[in-house]
């Protein structure tokens, strides 16, 4: 017998529910087939019965017994409103406190084709240190900010007590003026960052100098223990768009790059980022839906740059992102020599060891890559491309490492070769042209509140790199305890595997208060 | 008399017509969108959300979280600024959420890092359970039927059942089934699926009460079906309208933006 399109969906709406609903369900549709059956008995059409019966099967609504049992899921003591475990937070949001221990140890190479100067760097190093952010209120729309970092630290080649194991980094010392809902005015020590990339960062602008002492190799973690720079910061926003204009004066000279055995005490260390006239002028304003360009003009002493941060989301998963910026510069190893023999590191009429080009001409900074968040997971991704066209080319590298090897033995030769990338280093710009970059974070990695976060940074032009690997344990919202491992791997003569770092393993217990 | 039975077949068929109508009067959309106004004002307003975690049965941690949300009388859908205070390694972050624009403030760092929607469902209860969202404009719904359900507060409650798919790239989930109370649009339950299809969280809503103007749920239970150890409570307390201006809802106004 043929079946009618209302008697079957009457029976797949009642088997559906059957499914569904359980016993409910089962019983629901023998009453609908019983109904149509027995219509036929009180003489109505099979038709007529058959509609009935779809009209009952969904007008009568579904008990849904599985849907239920979802709520058994829902733990007894979550069965009531949550009871407040922790004090409902009173103070600042923008206060932020916390005391960390870190203990590093750094196996050094000793079959280094290029000698290291001394002092040697430390094999191990302990560190202490509160760390502090806080805002006051001072008056109507005037506020004062302050961020800094106290450092106790003890490593191998520093006494301690001395005025290197005692150290308090002042990032940041400013009073905020609002004088309406949309501009605001800084001044004082201001950290301004800029850009969107992650691995490196052309267009932030204020960087130079500004890292003190890094514990880490991740970028993302070197931002946050920088120092600003003294300024007048003036910005104003409006509805998509936004200008920012700051003005830092040179208020010191040009002071030589610092040793690990040389750090002051209780400085504010202005010659690190005051030691030139700065201006930077930024704005960005929202194009098209979900793009919004941003533009920087930068001039520092006598040279001038441009730049831009673009980003755009593509899909769900992935954010691309490009970061230029450009200039007339001349290269890392002319820039590196001159502030060397201006700040009396090197000698004034000291030859260059290595040939470079001092001519100054327009260079590009670039950092482009994406960020992908594979669907159903808790791992971000990141890969970038960098280019940073003053650094080493290939040739550089090969005159840096014949000059080494061949020359390595006269008195000032190797402190001049690794004065180079020093330099480089207290600049935060790479020392290579090309360079890739890759980040993977993933949260809640393996269990609940445990975040793994893996980064490596590889020379494309030698292939050498550096690999590190975190993890975080959050114990709780007060404690998290870390563990840290690096890794620099490439031949004698390549920029990671000419490093007298091997690597590194470093342990961490924080405690917010 | 008694009728005939055709008659009272024809009786009979009408009187169920009737009691069907209500429902076929509301297109599935317009429930949605019903009870889109039952879990968000139309004024800009900010709230106070503490998270409860739950691991096996034992509350391990509570965060807790600052949310404005406004309007776009463009696209009527919410923008969201969420600013994190507690825990204390999270206090003072910032996360913006304007249809394709969401950017993450890291006071620590000082850097605005743009992020993508998948981001937003990151941790057990994400960032994505926090926001203030019109469903109605993100998804297309079909309405399955009536179901009788127990809500989180135990009571029993008739609901319409629905479907809901994604029709934007800015919606959170792929997929959700949404329990929605007859008569009241007092959403009760919701299933999140992923893109892949995966349910990755089962929500009920919870503590109906005067809020800003109507009832309002006043607590969410959210489970982790992936791992159903997992139970995070989210409190929507201390409601208020808030006039928000526009120039919030952009990257460089997050460094800006300070607690109240």
């Amino acid at each position: 017998m043929k079946t009618s399109p209302a008697l079957r969906a009457g029976e797949v709406a009642a088997k559906r529910w059957a499914r569904g609903g359980g016993r409910v369900g089962r019983r629901l549709r023998a009453i609908a087939i019983t109904f149509t059956l027995g219509a036929s008995h009180l003489g109505l059409s099979r038709f007529a019965g058959e509609v009935l019966c779809a009209l009952i099967v969904f007008s009568i609504p579904a008990i849904a017994a599985d849907e239920d049992q979802d709520l058994n899921l829902i733990p007894p003591a979550a069965q009531a409103p949550a009871p407040a475990i922790l004090p409902v937070p009173t103070s600042n949001a923008a206060q932020r406190n916390y005391v960390e221990d870190a203990f590093t140890v750094t196996p050094l190479r000793n079959d280094l084709l290029v000698p290291y100067p001394p002092p040697t760097p430390a094999s191990w190093e302990d560190r202490l240190f509160l760390d502090s952010r806080d805002e006051w209120k001072l008056g109507n729309n005037v506020t004062l900010d302050y961020s800094g970092r106290f450092n106790l630290r003890a490593a191998n080649d520093v006494p301690f007590p001395s005025h290197e194991s005692v150290r308090n980094d002042l990032r940041e010392l400013f009073l905020g003026w609002q004088p309406n809902d949309s501009t605001w005015i800084d001044l004082g020590r201001v950290n301004v960052k800029s850009g969107v990339a992650v691995g490196y960062n052309p267009t932030d602008f204020f960087r130079t100098r500004a890292v003190v002492e890094p514990l880490t190799a991740d970028p993302t973690i070197l931002r946050e223990d920088r120092l600003g720079t003294l300024m007048v910061l003036a910005q104003h926003v409006w509805t998509g768009g936004s200008i920012t204009a700051a003005f830092a004066p040179r208020v010191t000279l040009p002071t030589a790059i610092y040793t690990n055995t040389d750090l002051p005490s209780f400085d504010p260390m202005l010659d690190r980022t005051n030691a030139q006239d700065r201006f930077l002028l930024k704005g960005s304003a929202s194009i098209a839906n979900g793009f919004s360009p941003e533009l920087l003009l930068y001039h520092a002493g006598d040279q001038t740059q441009i730049g831009t941060n673009l980003t755009v989301s593509i899909g769900q998963q992935t954010i691309a992102y490009v970061e230029w910026a450009g200039g007339e510069q001349a290269s890392l190893i002319a820039n590196a020599l001159a502030y060397g023999r201006e700040t009396g590191t090197l000698p004034r009429q000291a030859p260059p060891v290595i040939p470079t080009n001092t001519t100054q001409y327009f260079q590009n900074d670039l950092a482009a890559g994406f960020s992908y968040t594979p669907v159903d997971t808790k791992l971000t991704l990141n890969l970038e491309y960098h280019y940073h066209e003053v650094g080493f080319t290939p040739e550089d590298w090969r005159n840096w490492f014949n000059a080494g090897v061949q020359r390595g033995n006269i008195p000032g030769v190797a402190a001049e070769l690794w004065y180079i990338r020093s330099y480089a280093q207290d600049q935060q710009e790479p020392e290579t042209r090309n360079s890739a970059f890759l980040r993977a974070d993933w949260v809640d990695a393996f269990v609940t509140d445990l975040e793994i976060t893996a980064l490596a940074n590889i020379n494309v032009q030698d292939g050498s790199g550096l690999i590190q690997a975190t993890a975080n344990y959050y114990l709780s919202r007060a404690w998290t305890i870390g563990a840290q491992a690096t890794l620099t791997f490439g031949g004698r003569r390549s920029e990671f595997g000419s490093l007298p770092q091997a690597g590194g393993f470093l342990v961490q217990v924080v405690r917010y208060l | 008399m008694l009728p005939s039975p055709r008659a009272f077949a024809a009786a009979l068929l009408i009187a169920m017509a009737a009691a069907v109508l209500p429902a076929a009067a509301q297109t599935p959309q317009e429930i949605v969108a019903s009870a889109d106004k039952v879990r968000n004002p139309g004024q800009p307003f900010r709230s106070t959300d503490t998270l409860t975690e739950y691991i096996s049965g034992r509350p391990r941690d509570q965060d807790q979280l600052v949310v404005y949300a406004k309007e776009d009388p463009g696209t009527h859908q919410f923008r969201n600024l969420v600013r994190y205070v507690e825990p204390p390694r999270d206090a003072g972050k910032i996360a913006l959420f304007d249809k394709h624009d969401l950017w993450f403030y890291d006071p620590s760092s000082q850097a605005s890092v743009r992020i993508s929607p998948q981001q937003r469902l990151i941790g057990q209860a994400s960032i994505g359970d926090v926001l203030t969202v019109n469903f109605v404009v993100d998804y297309a719904t079909t309405l399955l039927g009536d179901e009788t359900i127990t809500d989180a507060d135990r009571q029993r409650r008739l609901c319409w059942h629905l479907d809901l798919k994604a029709v934007t790239d800015t919606a959170i989930y792929n997929r959700i089934e949404y329990w929605v109370e007859r008569g009241s649009f007092q959403p009760v339950k919701a299933k999140f699926y992923s893109d892949s299809g995966r349910l990755l969280k089962i929500l009920y809503y919870r503590e109906y009460r005067e809020q800003l103007g109507a009832v309002r749920p006043s607590e969410a239970v959210i489970i982790d079906a992936v791992d159903s150890s997992l139970v995070t409570t989210i409190q929507f307390g201390n409601l208020q309208f808030r006039d928000i201006p526009e120039a919030w809802f952009q990257r460089d106004y997050l460094p800006r933006l300070r607690a109240e």
